[in-house]
Parts: structure tokens; sequence; C-alpha cells
């Protein structure tokens, strides 16, 4: 940046989410704005430049509706960044999990009677839609980490996430592990780290909001868990909650095939 | 040198006293039912002298879990430098004692880390006498007893404690306190003696470590490695928590503002998929199974460096944080060294568990004793593992 050049602008759009991630960007903003202009941001004020190109927006939420498909898409075409910002737009959240359980169009009806004049379409990530350059899981994101990818776009680099898992925050903070000492269903080793192993720390067992660690060793978490004495739907239950995708889903079916997915 | 005192348990608060005179205290404190953490102690009261083992080693206090190496802006590049001020670690067990000398050896190794160098030169070692629990293999790997790289270390024997004196502040210590030391007589030394014979003969777990490293060469393709690791969660608790896992991750952070930022250390994992992952994505241990391998083989064997040492202190610390129960080294070394031995892993890959654990198909605790009819284990087993298994219950 030179002093006189315009300010990279951001935009900040909500899908189908429950507008966490707005709001810690929303509280971000006096960081942001000396270096940002906000061209767009429906959730916090009025007057929005929705139709011009901007250099990075952030999505929040996952495609649930056609409208958002919509949406989504023309924010696509006018930024050059394009980053995902939560559990929902990154994994689809527990509004893909739902959609597992029954048809997108069934769970609509029950909720909204067959009157309605709303449509649905089953819950997705971004990513199965349109290119999403970065994806920052979070329920909600951290807010270190949205300053750190924010600073990296504007000096065109793709940021640095990793996919650690909890463990290694919660071993770093020496707590004790909840999995062992209480055995608790902990999620922690398979569940990607940035909150700071926040749950384990108050002596909650982490039930993987953050979505998957970088390739989960999904078959031993549910061999560990049924160890313990889990049942395998509450296994199933805790591991695909927070919307991990369908291949992972596979690979602990295969482990117990005799477990049906309609009793889950 | 070494030279030694006594001095009676009694006062031990004058020699709390005595080592706040020469820094910060920091002691295991218990941190829950089950654990214990070195943190600063401001009275005696507050010093878990029953820890055996901490969550985290002392290697936290020089290599840092997390820690700004450099940072830059417009005007140029610093190195950050360590905030280092004098500190007493208390209540270093000769594991721990062994294992901060590799990680000495590492870190002083030319050119040395100055983050490192400087806490270690800030900190006095006191050492604690413990008696081993069922994860305790010090004794195998050589390092149950304080050889070096400590000030003072400290022997229950009863009424007093007898203080081994190793560097010449451990003696200025003791110097500065005179009133409250005294040698030691015929019976305090004959009661330091027994108490180490004592120790010696209370491990019950024990491998003979000899031929450690040519058994790891050779059972590189054992299938121990691959039911353990089919069951290794590669969440990592297995190297934050040894005493000598030294290895980091270094990561750029940009400011907002333009120009600036820092370069951040942070401890990182072998057992990560991304740890050995290189451009193209190319990844020399993509599965857990070759993770796994590759750190047992570091801990029992060592690389082929300079340093070329088995890192193993027999501390426990893995054998007790691994969810998996998977980090059972002296299970594993036996088993490898054809011995009768028990692995977690034989539950569920035997084919004559179930039969003789029933239905429960796990070996609950009503597992009496599968004696030699393990198919699955070489030499025999005495039983399905269901009363020792690492700590961790069962189902």
């Amino acid at each position: 940046m030179t002093a006189g050049s315009p300010l990279p602008s951001i935009a900040v759009h909500g899908l189908t989410g429950c507008a966490g991630e707005l709001l810690v960007i929303l509280e971000n903003l006096e960081n942001l704005i000396p270096y940002v202009r906000v061209s767009s941001f429906p959730f916090a004020q009025s007057k929005n430049e929705d139709d011009r190109p901007v250099d990075i927006a952030f999505v929040e939420g996952s495609v649930s509706q056609p409208h958002d498909l919509e949406r989504l898409k023309k924010i696509r075409a006018q930024a050059r960044w394009l980053v995902g910002v939560g559990n929902c737009a990154v994994w689809g959240c527990v509004q893909r999990d739902g959609c597992r359980k029954e048809s997108a169009v069934a769970m609509f009806e029950k909720t909204y009677g067959d009157k309605s004049q709303d449509d649905v379409m089953p819950s997705t990530p971004l990513s199965d839609h349109v290119r999403v350059d970065v994806k920052l899981s979070g329920c909600p994101i951290n807010s270190t980490q949205l300053l750190a990818v924010t600073a990296s776009l504007l000096r065109d680099h793709l940021p640095y996430i990793t996919s650690k898992p909890v463990c290694l925050e919660c071993k770093l903070r020496e707590n004790a592990c909840v999995l062992i000492e209480n055995n608790l269903p902990c999620l922690g080793p398979i569940t990607a780290g940035g909150c700071g192993a926040l749950c384990p720390t108050f002596g909650a067992a982490c039930y993987g909001c953050w979505g998957p660690s970088e390739q989960p060793q999904m078959e031993a978490m549910s061999t560990i868990l049924q160890e313990k004495g889990y049942e395998m739907n509450e296994v199933m239950s805790r591991l695909f909650a927070f919307g991990a995708p369908d291949e992972l889903f596979e690979r602990v079916k295969r482990t117990i095939p005799q477990v049906s997915v309609d009793t889950i | 040198m070494e030279r030694s005192a006594i001095f009676p348990k009694s006062r031990f608060q004058e020699f709390f006293d005595l080592m706040q005179e020469f820094g910060d205290v920091f002691a295991p404190r218990r941190v829950s039912e089950k654990s214990f953490s070195f943190k600063q102690v401001k009275n005696p009261s507050e010093i878990a002298f029953e820890a055996l083992r901490t969550i985290l080693p002392p290697k936290k206090f020089f290599f840092q879990q997390r820690e700004t190496i450099i940072s830059y802006d417009e005007n140029g590049v610093r190195e950050t430098k360590p905030k280092v001020s004098p500190q007493v670690l208390f209540g270093l067990h000769p594991c721990d004692l062994a294992g901060l000398g590799i990680m000495d050896k590492v870190y002083s190794a030319s050119p040395p880390d100055p983050h490192y160098m400087a806490r270690r030169q800030a900190t006095l070692l006191v050492g604690l006498s413990c008696m081993p629990d069922k994860h305790c293999f010090c004794k195998a790997m050589g390092t149950d007893s304080p050889t070096s790289d400590y000030d003072l270390f400290l022997t229950d024997i009863g009424e007093d404690y007898f203080v081994q004196i190793h560097t010449p502040i451990g003696l200025q210590m003791v110097g500065s306190k005179k009133e409250l030391f005294s040698g030691s007589d015929e019976t305090k030394s004959q009661a330091f003696k027994d108490f180490w014979t004592t120790r010696d003969q209370a491990f019950t777990s024990h491998f003979q470590s000899e031929n450690l490293p040519a058994i790891m060469d050779m059972e590189w393709d054992n299938k121990v490695w691959d039911e353990l690791g089919n069951r290794c969660l590669s969440c990592g608790n297995c190297t934050p928590v040894c005493p000598t896992c030294y290895c980091f991750d270094m990561v750029d952070v940009a400011s907002l503002h333009a120009q600036a930022g820092e370069r951040v250390r942070e401890w990182d994992s072998c057992q990560f998929v991304g740890f050995a992952k290189v451009a193209g994505d190319t990844n020399f241990r993509p599965g857990p199974v070759d993770r796994l391998k590759f750190w047992y083989r570091h801990k029992l064997h060592g690389f082929e460096d300079p340093h070329g040492l088995p890192t193993c202190v027999g501390c426990g610390r893995c054998t007790e944080s691994c969810p998996a129960g998977i980090d059972d080294i002296v299970s594993v070394v036996l088993r490898l060294q054809g011995k009768p031995s028990v692995l977690i892993s034989d539950r569920t890959t035997g084919a004559t568990n179930s039969d003789c654990c029933g239905s429960d198909g796990g070996c609950g605790s009503g597992c009496g004793g599968c004696g030699s009819t393990h198919g699955s284990t070489s030499g025999g087993s005495p039983g399905c593992g269901g009363t020792d298994t690492g700590g961790h219950p069962h189902a």
C-alpha cells in the first residue's frame, strides 16, 4: 500500500448460518478499518456496493437454499479472494448433518409445513459450488486467525492455516486429558485446532465444532470411543454433527458393517 | 565435583527459602485428580512431592511451547531476545534430568540455540528421588539415577534429605545456609544406600536394553507396527509430553500493518500428517503406521545423526498420555525381543481373543487369563491385558 492509493476492499456476506462469523468480523472491524475499505457488509451497514468487485469476500454460512447459491455465485464472480469463514461455509455444519438423517425437503416440511413458499436444497459447504481460496473454519472463527488471513491476503500471500488436532493446543496448555482421565468422548484427536482447546480447558469434551483435522483417523477414534463404552450410534452422531464430509462417514461405516445409517 | 550434606525434612521451609534466594521456584503442582504440572510455587505446601510425572516435562522452561524468534517491520529484522530471569526447578526425577541432558546436547550443539541456552544458563536444577510406578522404566534405559545435569539432588531418607551437590553453584547454595546443613554420618549414609537399593528393586516394568538398536533395525517390518499404527489417532500427544522430543514448526505471522510481522516457533509433532510433507504434495510418512514407527525408532534407536542416541529416558509419560494405549513402550520392546508381552492391539487383532474373553469382545475386567492360548502373541501371554494396559479403562 502506498499513500494516496485506495485501500483494498472487503465484503462480508452471510448465507445460511448463525451469524457468529459476522459478529467476529464486526468485533474486529476497528482492527481492519485502517487497512481496508468495507464495500459491503449487509449485517452491519445499510449502504452496500454489492455490484462492484472486491479484493476479499468473506462468506459465512452454508448453501441451503437456491437464493444462497445465486448469491454465492455472484459474490465469487466479483471477488478476487473468496474466504469461507466458519464451519458452515467450510464443512456445512449441523444443518448438513441434519440433511444426512432425512431428506432436506422432508425436514423442511416438518418445520414449516407443506404450504411454505420458500424453497430448500440439501445443505452444503461453499466449495461444493464455487472455488474457495481460503477455508477458515471455526465455530465461531478465531479473531487472530481472521486478522492473520486478512494480513496475508493483503500482501498477496495465501495464508498458512494448519489443521493440526485440538490435542496439540490442549497439550501446549498442559491440560489434563479429559479423554483419558475422565473417559469423556473427546474428539480432540481428530478435530482441527484453532480454538485453543477451549472445551477441554474447561473440562468438557471437544465436540468437533471446527471440523476434521488433516487426515483424521476416524476408524481409530471410533474404536477408542467404543472401547470406552460409547454406543456406535452416539459415536457416529458425535463424529458427524459438524458436517464432516461423506467420505469420512463412509470410512467409519466400513469398520462397522452392522450399523445402519438409518438408525443414526 | 560431588559432595554431600544432610538437612532435616522438618526444616524444608528453610531449604525452600534458600531456593527462592536463587530465583523463582517451579515445582510439580497438582492440576487434576491424576495430573501434575511444573508451575511456580511460593509456598512449600503447594508442591506435590508425590508427583511422579508432570503432564509436560521440564523442557518447556527452555524450549517454550510457542515463542517469537524474530520480528520485522519497515526498519528491518530484529532477533527477539528471550525474557530470562533466574529460576530454580525443584523436584526433577532422574528421568527428567536425563531428558534435559539430551535436550542440552541437541540445543547446545553448534550453532547453539540462543533462547534455549539463555534460559538454561539462568536455571538451577534441584532433583528429588522417587519410587517407580508401573509405567516407569528408566532402569531399562539406564537413566534411573542422577548422574549429571543437576545442581543438587535430594534423596528422601526418612527424617532427612540426603543432598548430593554436583556443581559449584550447588555448593554455593548449600554454603550460603550452613546452619541448615550437616555432614552425613554412618547411619544416614547407610539409609541413602538402602533407599537406592530398595528403589532398584521396586521396578516392575523392565527390559534388557543392550540390544535395543539392533532389535529396532531387525524388527522394522514386524507386524506389531501395523497393529499399533492402525489404532493410532495421530493426535500427537506422545511428542509434547516426551522429555526429549525437540521438533518445532516455524511460521511467519504477518501483521495487518504493512511490512510488519513476526516469526514464531511452536512445538510440532512427527505424528501429524503434515510434518513430513514436502513440495509436490509428497509425504515421506503418509500413514499413521509410518509415523508411529518413525517415532519409536527415534526414541529407542536414535537417528543416523551426530547425536545418534536413543532418546527415550523411560519416564512413562507417553504410555500414560496415549488415548489409544499404543505407546506401551515396555510391552512393545518385549514383543520385539520375542519375550512374553501383551499389547493393547492384541484385543482387536488376535482371533483367539474373543474366544477367551467372551462376548464382550474387548477384554473386560472379567478376563482372567488366556495363558499361552493367545495365538497372536509371541511366547504366550499372561493375560489379555485387562488389568494393565497403560492406565486406560476398558469398556
